[in-house]
């Protein structure tokens, strides 16, 4: 049940999305792992935000910066009291990355329908291929990024190195060095294959139910407590590849079971496989998480 | 007269070239609609999970066939990636019909030639670029085998 969620306010069902697509207090975003799905189909009054076109800068390799998130909002009709509901395919993959984002500038009240594109679709809810719909522009103003959720490689290789808790949510195949990407994703560069030192593997997609919705609290404390280990006091740092799959997981941990302290390393596999000198290990992690 | 390769090539890049950016990813958007169901003959293959594309992030089939000397090349693309699909699409129009020969020779990047990076993103531009190299190396061994 969703109360049971640490905090359950961050999680909307697809009938309360269907009841709020008209309250100009609320704003639908869909954010996509595929560029057109919104053009196939979408919650009517959704707008789009696209993970890698809207939300990187596309000449560093950096999120957009403040004023640019703030000039994003502003014309997607987002005021800073704006409830902002995120969805999208794979199960909320890039929902949550989009997410991710708007809370690393300070946005307040920030949401994922729970379930995405995926259960929308099952229900038979309504989409529509409209345009997309424009609001009027609002006088957004972004906050400084929060350090808090974002952590970089060299503070990401002192906590290894004092053993704390790191979990890597890629495939089992890319944590033991089998590969260096996703299976049947592309190639994406790096030159090591492997996994951070102490870091216990737990896939990002364990954390869904079949039908796209997140597993119940006690489910999810099987897995990440029982399984892993962590102790919710203790500071925790999800990586992948990019950063986008472990947006998920800190979701996760952060908001449906209330850990205090997880940042996310988008650095990730794709920056620390292929700097100089960094400690990796190969195959199964030998050593205990927590 | 039957346009050739670099014909087709060129027009479909000159149509997406014209397009502002947002009727650009319609344009693909129409192509990943028009890509024809895969013919039953391949259907059972591609539950097997044979021919698959394995570079791609989506389950993408190719199979390519020469017939009276024309390349054919038939796709089967999950509903839920749709810009593969529009992409895989597009690359089955420009090849089917043409000579083996002229396959061989193309480019494969043409995937930059349509206005699509900044639409796309870099990242998806390399996916994609992916794809056409893998039929254009689908058709090569089609010929020699």
């Amino acid at each position: 049940m969703a109360k049971d969620y640490a905090h359950p306010e961050t999680l909307v069902t697809t009938a309360w999305v269907e009841e709020h697509r008209d309250d100009p207090n609320v704003r639908i975003v869909e954010s996509d792992e595929d560029v057109l799905l919104y053009e196939m189909g979408h919650v009517p009054g959704a707008v789009k935000i696209d993970w890698h076109t809207d939300l990187q800068d596309q000449l560093i390799r950096d999120y957009i910066d403040k004023d640019r998130f703030a000039e994003l909002c502003a014309s997607k009709g987002i005021a800073n009291d704006t409830t902002v509901v995120f969805y999208g395919d794979k199960n909320n993959w890039w929902a949550c990355y989009a997410f991710w984002v708007f809370k690393l500038y300070g946005h307040a009240d920030c949401r994922i329908m729970n379930g995405g594109r995926k259960l929308w679709e099952s229900e038979g809810r309504p989409t529509t291929r409209d345009p997309e719909p424009e609001y009027p522009r609002t006088n957004y103003v972004a906050q400084e990024p929060d350090r808090t959720i974002r952590a970089f490689r060299d503070e990401v290789l002192k906590h290894q190195s004092k053993n704390k808790p790191l979990i890597d949510v890629r495939s089992p195949q890319e944590f033991t060095g089998e590969l260096l990407h996703m299976p049947d994703y592309p190639q994406e560069g790096a030159l090591r294959g492997g996994h951070i030192p102490g870091a216990a593997s737990v896939p990002w997609a364990r954390a869904v139910n079949d039908d796209g919705t997140f597993k119940s609290r006690r489910d999810l404390e099987k897995i990440y407590v029982k399984e892993v280990g962590l102790k919710r006091r203790s500071p925790v740092i999800a990586y992948c590849r990019i950063g986008e799959r472990s947006s998920h997981t800190w979701f996760v941990l952060q908001y449906l079971l209330g850990f205090p302290k997880v940042k996310n390393y988008d650095g990730s596999w794709t920056e620390w496989g292929n700097v100089v000198g960094m400690p990796i290990e190969k195959g199964t992690s030998t050593q205990p998480v927590g | 007269m039957t346009p050739t390769l670099r014909e087709k090539a060129e027009s479909i890049a000159k149509e997406f070239e014209d397009l502002e950016p947002r009727e650009r990813l319609e344009l693909l958007l129409e192509f990943a609609e028009k890509l024809a169901p895969l013919p039953a003959e391949y259907q059972a293959e591609r539950d097997a999970g044979t021919n698959r594309v394995h570079e791609c992030q989506t389950p993408v089939f190719l199979w390519a066939r020469v017939e009276d000397g024309r390349v054919q090349v038939f796709a089967d693309v999950a509903p839920e990636a749709p810009t593969v699909k529009g992409f895989v699409s597009l690359l089955a129009e420009i090849f089917s019909g043409a000579q083996p020969d002229e396959v061989i020779a193309f480019e494969p990047n043409l995937v930059n030639r349509l206005g699509l990076a900044d639409a796309l993103g870099m990242v998806r531009m390399r996916g994609l670029t992916a794809v056409a190299y893998h039929i254009r190396q689908k058709v090569a061994q089609a010929i020699s085998g």
